[in-house]
């Protein structure tokens, strides 16, 4: 059995105590210190290696920028052939409301009139003047004019602005045609 | 406050000075030093991302300019800009409008210009008046040709005219010839390059072929068209 007997006076045991905590937190902070220092100088090494890969980036595309420039005469026939071609798409081959008209017409006149004039303006209305045997085929080519399914939804209105009875029986008509 | 009382005070109170020091030493690094550093370090590497990510696109953006055929690119410039120019082109809407009315079977009486009428969607165009004589059967035939022809042009009126039971007839068309000004902008530097599609390549391809086709008969058109006397004086 070991017995430990402290015959030191209780101050200097007190001082003592004192002593040992102190040197505690003087490690504890000499620590706290170097560990701060070292985030710092982390922090300022990582920024410096930073900026030098932004600077070599920004070279990269510098140069990449310059060899573009080289090209621009290629970029701007490609820019210029892009943005013609949307255009020659949009209107190429694309009938507009007169010609439409006009086949229009050529579909529903009967064969038994004959006409003599189309006019078929900006707006696509069509004014035409026709000779015609018999009333029945006036009536018929009224009809397919004012019908949906024969008309192909073009015709918005249909007048008949003269109509003339010649002496050898035939009939001079002018009708207007609104196109929608 | 002389040193050796400065040296007694903080041998008193060492256990309290010692870590507001550390304390503050910390406070002052963190605010001063490492906080700003990683703010930083943080915004640097969105900007270097997106500066990777631009010099990426120029970088492709580079290797596929240099992948076009230069010479490919200025025949294909030429049909399109034979289709649509960027300016008025008179002399060329007259050589084909006659090419065209001849080929139909029709005779061009008259071929005037006049001033066109704003589109609107950044083409413009000019008005060309044309008084065709011809076989009624032609006409659609004159019309398809007009509205498909290689050279951008669109009939805005259409009149007809004729004798009963003639099989020819007269029209005056009214035709607009569209034209587009050359682009002031041609590309920044540092927009994407579009790409052609395989409809844009066809219609380079049909247009090609349709200049083809006009070139082809416009020698024979030549013959047939109507050109007057070759000696006026006679």
């Amino acid at each position: 059995m070991k017995i430990s007997i402290n015959l030191l006076p209780p101050e200097l045991i007190t001082k003592e105590l004192k002593k040992a905590n102190f040197y505690k937190i003087q490690l504890a902070g000499i620590v706290i210190i170097l560990t701060m220092v070292f985030l710092a100088s982390l922090s300022v090494a990582l920024r410096i290696l930073q900026s030098r890969s932004i600077l070599s980036i920004q070279a990269r595309v510098t140069e990449a920028r310059q060899k573009v420039s080289d090209l621009k005469d290629t970029q701007a026939a490609i820019m210029i052939l892009k943005s013609r071609l949307a255009v020659v798409d949009k209107y190429w081959g694309e009938s507009t409301n007169q010609t439409l008209m006009y086949k229009l017409m050529g579909k529903i006149i009967p064969e038994d009139i004959t006409v003599n004039t189309i006019t078929i303006d900006q707006k696509g209305d069509v004014s035409l003047t026709a000779l015609v045997s018999d009333t029945l085929s006036l009536d018929n080519f009224i009809e397919k004019l004012t019908d949906k399914d024969s008309n192909e939804g073009r015709v918005s209105q249909v007048s008949i602005e003269n109509l003339n009875r010649s002496r050898d029986g035939l009939y001079r008509v002018g009708i207007i045609i609104k196109s929608k | 406050m002389k040193k050796k009382d400065l040296i007694e005070f903080y041998s008193i109170h060492k256990l309290k000075i010692f870590p507001l020091i550390v304390a503050l030493s910390s406070l002052f690094l963190s605010i001063f030093v490492i906080y700003p550093q990683v703010v930083k370090l943080i915004s640097n590497q969105e900007a270097i991302g997106s500066l990777n990510k631009k010099s990426q696109l120029l970088e492709t953006k580079v290797i596929a300019l240099q992948s076009y055929d230069i010479e490919e690119l200025s025949r294909k410039l030429g049909i399109i800009l034979e289709s649509l120019p960027p300016d008025k082109d008179y002399g060329n809407i007259l050589g084909l409008l006659q090419r065209l009315t001849v080929n139909s079977g029709f005779s061009a009486n008259l071929i005037s210009f006049t001033k066109g009428t704003g589109d609107g969607a950044g083409v413009s165009n000019y008005g060309v008046q044309m008084s065709v004589k011809g076989f009624r059967d032609n006409f659609q035939t004159l019309l398809d040709s007009l509205e498909n022809s290689s050279r951008l042009v669109r009939i805005n009126k259409i009149e007809v005219s004729s004798r009963t039971n003639s099989p020819t007839l007269e029209s005056s068309l009214g035709i607009e010839a569209l034209y587009e000004g050359m682009p002031k902008n041609v590309g920044e530097v540092d927009s994407s390059l579009p790409e052609f599609s395989q409809k844009d390549e066809e219609l380079i391809k049909e247009l090609a072929e349709l200049e083809q086709a006009i070139l082809a008969t416009s020698s024979s058109s030549a013959v047939q068209s109507p050109r007057g006397k070759s000696n006026p004086f006679e």
